[in-house]
C-alpha cells in the first residue's frame, strides 16, 4: 500500500468513527425527546390544566398545581435574579472593569455556575427554611434566583464588553452623564446579547428539582401563599415518576412533556433573538 | 526650538505648559506644550504616529478623565478659565467642545434620536422645537437631503460617509464653540472624505476646529493654522500656506517633504 492510499484509508476510517460518534450522541438525545413525545403527548389531557393532584385511583386529577406553583417559582426567581444579575454584571463591565474586585467576582460567579445545584438547595434550606421552621415558595425561588445570577451575570459583562468603547466616548463626548450612557447607549446596543442571557438563565433554572427538594418542598394541592411549601413540576415529576401508580405515572410523563417543551422553547427563543441581533 | 506664531487675531482656546502622561507610562506623552487655538479657524495638528496629536485633542474635552491613571499638568484657557481645573464641570464643556471621532460613532437608535441626542441630554423637551433644531442640524451637516424621508430608520443603516456626517450633526445640534476631529476621515472614501473636508471649511464660520489627520494634503487643503508635532513637543506652529511652503524649522521640513514619518 503506498503512503497515499494509507492515508487515505486512515482519513476514511477516522472520519467513519467521528460520524458514528455523532450519531450515537444524538441518537440517544432523539431517542429521549421521541420516547418523552410519545407517551407526553398520550398522557396530556384537558383535564391535566383544569384540576390539581389526588390520591391515586380517582378520575379528576391533574397537574394545575404544579403548572401554576413552577410559573410562580420560576418568575419569582427572574424577578429577584434577573435585576442582580443584569446590575453585577454591569458593575463588572462599566465600573469594575479590570480591577481585583471585578476579577474576584468573575472567578467566583464561574466556580457558582458548576456548583452542584443540590448545594445550593442545601444552603438555602439552612439559611432560610431552617430559621423560618418551614418550607416556603420563598426559599424555592432564592434558590433557583442563586443559579441564574452567574449565568446572567456573566453574559451581561460579556455582552456589555462587545459594545465599543468609541460609542461610550461619543456619547460622553455629547456631555451625557455615566448612568445614560450605560442606560442609552451601552444596554442599548447589548439589548439582544442580555435578552439571550436572560432567557438561557430561565431556562437553565426551570428544569432544577435539586434545589427545590429542601426549599419550596413539594404539595399535592394548588396553592399561592408564597410562605408555604410550593408544588413544582419537576419535584411533581420526580415524585409520580416513582410511584407504583399507573394514573400518577401518566401525571408524570405528562409533567415532563410539558416542561420539556417549555425549556426547548426558551432556548429557541433565546436563540433566535441572538441571531436577528447579529444579522442586523 | 519650537516656532510657534503669535496669533493675532481671538483665540478660542490658549494651551500653555502642558504636560501629559499616561498612566504607568516612563515618560510623558506631551512635553510643556504651548500652543494657542485660533477662533473661528481650522487648526490642524498633524506628525507621526505616537507624536501626541490625539493625546493633545483628548485633552481639550477631558476625554483622558473617562481612564483614571492619567496625570497632566499647566493650563487650557477656555472663555476665561481653566479648564484643567478640577472642579470644572465636564457635563458643561463637553457640550461646550464637542467631538468627531476616527470611526462614525452612531448609536443604536433612529437617525432623528441621534442628532436630539445631545439636546435631551440638555433637557429640551419641545417636540417643535426638538424637530427644527434637527432639521437645522442634518442641513447643516450637508445629510439633510439624504435622509429627511427616513429619520426613524435605523442610524446603523447609513454608509460610513452619512454616519459621519451624522456624528456632526449631531455634534453642531448642541452648538458648541469648538469641535475636535479625530481623523475623521480615515475610515471613508475618497468622495465621503471631500464632503468631510468641505463641511469643516464651512462651519469654521461658527466654531473654533481643531483636526488631527495623518494626511498633509489635508491639513493643508482645509486648515487656517497647522501645528507640527513630533516626541511630544509642539515642533511649529503657523500659518498653513507658511508652514508647508516655508517651515522655519528644519525637523518640519523634513517631515513634509517625507524624509520621516
Amino acid at each position: 500500500m503506498s503512503p497515499v492510499q494509507k492515508r487515505i484509508l486512515i482519513n476514511k476510517v477516522a472520519l467513519g468513527f467521528s460520524t458514528l460518534s455523532a450519531v450515537i450522541a444524538l441518537g440517544f438525545l432523539f431517542w429521549i425527546l421521541g420516547v418523552l413525545m410519545m407517551k407526553g403527548i398520550d398522557a396530556l389531557n384537558w383535564n391535566i390544566f383544569v384540576y390539581e393532584g389526588s390520591p391515586p385511583g380517582y378520575e379528576d386529577s391533574g397537574l394545575k398545581h404544579a403548572l401554576v406553583g413552577q410559573l410562580i417559582l420560576v418568575g419569582l426567581a427572574t424577578l429577584i435574579g434577573v435585576p442582580l444579575g443584569i446590575m453585577a454584571g454591569t458593575y463588572l463591565s462599566e465600573y469594575g472593569k479590570n480591577s481585583r474586585l471585578a476579577h474576584t467576582i468573575r472567578d467566583i460567579s464561574d466556580i457558582m455556575m458548576s456548583a452542584p445545584s443540590i448545594v445550593i438547595g442545601a444552603f438555602v434550606y439552612a439559611i432560610i427554611v431552617m430559621p423560618m421552621g418551614h418550607f416556603s415558595a420563598w426559599a424555592g425561588a432564592i434558590a433557583l434566583a442563586i443559579i441564574m445570577i452567574p449565568i446572567i451575570l456573566r453574559t451581561t459583562d460579556d455582552m456589555l464588553q462587545l459594545v465599543p468603547g468609541t460609542l461610550r466616548e461619543a456619547a460622553f463626548a455629547l456631555g451625557a452623564p455615566k448612568y445614560k450612557v450605560i442606560i442609552d447607549i451601552v444596554y442599548r446596543g447589548a439589548k439582544a446579547g442580555i435578552l439571550t442571557g436572560v432567557l438561557l438563565g430561565v431556562a437553565r433554572v426551570a428544569g432544577e428539582t435539586a434545589p427545590l427538594l429542601f426549599t419550596s418542598f413539594n404539595d399535592n394541592f394548588f396553592t399561592t401563599d408564597l410562605n408555604e411549601a410550593m408544588p413544582s413540576l419537576t419535584v411533581t415529576m420526580f415524585n409520580y415518576a416513582i410511584s407504583p401508580y399507573d394514573d400518577w405515572q401518566q401525571l408524570g410523563w405528562a409533567a415532563a412533556f410539558i416542561l420539556s417543551m417549555f425549556i426547548l422553547g426558551l432556548n429557541i427563543i433565546g436563540r433566535l433573538i441572538l441571531l436577528a441581533g447579529k444579522r442586523k | 526650538m519650537a516656532s510657534i506664531i503669535d496669533i493675532k487675531e481671538e483665540c478660542a482656546l490658549q494651551v500653555r505648559n502642558f504636560d501629559f502622561t499616561y498612566k504607568g507610562a516612563p515618560a510623558p506623552s506631551l512635553k510643556k506644550v504651548t500652543m494657542p487655538i485660533a477662533k473661528n479657524a481650522v487648526t490642524a495638528l498633524i506628525g507621526p504616529s505616537g507624536c501626541g496629536k490625539t493625546t493633545l485633542l483628548r485633552a481639550f474635552n477631558r476625554m483622558h478623565d473617562l481612564y483614571p491613571g492619567n496625570t497632566y499638568e499647566g493650563e487650557i484657557e477656555f472663555e476665561g478659565r481653566n479648564i484643567l481645573d478640577p472642579k470644572e464641570d465636564l457635563i458643561h464643556l463637553r457640550t461646550k467642545i464637542g467631538m468627531i471621532f476616527q470611526k462614525p460613532t452612531a448609536f443604536p437608535m433612529s437617525i432623528f434620536d441621534n442628532v436630539a441626542y445631545g439636546m435631551r441630554l440638555q433637557g429640551i423637551k419641545n417636540k417643535s422645537e426638538l424637530n427644527d433644531r434637527v432639521e437645522k442640524a442634518l442641513q447643516d451637516a450637508a445629510l439633510w437631503k439624504e435622509v429627511s424621508d427616513r429619520l426613524k430608520n435605523d442610524a446603523n443603516g447609513l454608509s460610513g460617509g452619512q454616519q459621519q456626517r451624522l456624528c456632526i450633526a449631531r455634534a453642531i445640534a448642541v452648538e458648541p464653540e469648538v469641535l475636535l476631529f479625530d481623523e475623521p476621515t480615515s475610515a471613508l472614501d475618497p468622495i465621503s472624505t471631500q464632503g468631510i473636508e468641505k463641511l469643516v471649511i464651512e462651519l469654521k464660520e461658527r466654531v473654533s476646529i481643531i483636526i488631527v489627520t495623518h494626511n498633509m494634503q489635508q491639513a493643508a487643503r482645509v486648515s487656517d493654522y497647522t501645528g507640527f508635532m513630533y516626541l511630544g513637543d509642539l515642533v511649529e506652529l503657523g500659518h498653513t500656506e507658511e508652514l508647508f511652503v516655508t517651515p522655519k524649522e528644519k525637523l518640519t521640513q523634513e517631515y513634509i517633504t517625507g524624509k520621516f514619518g
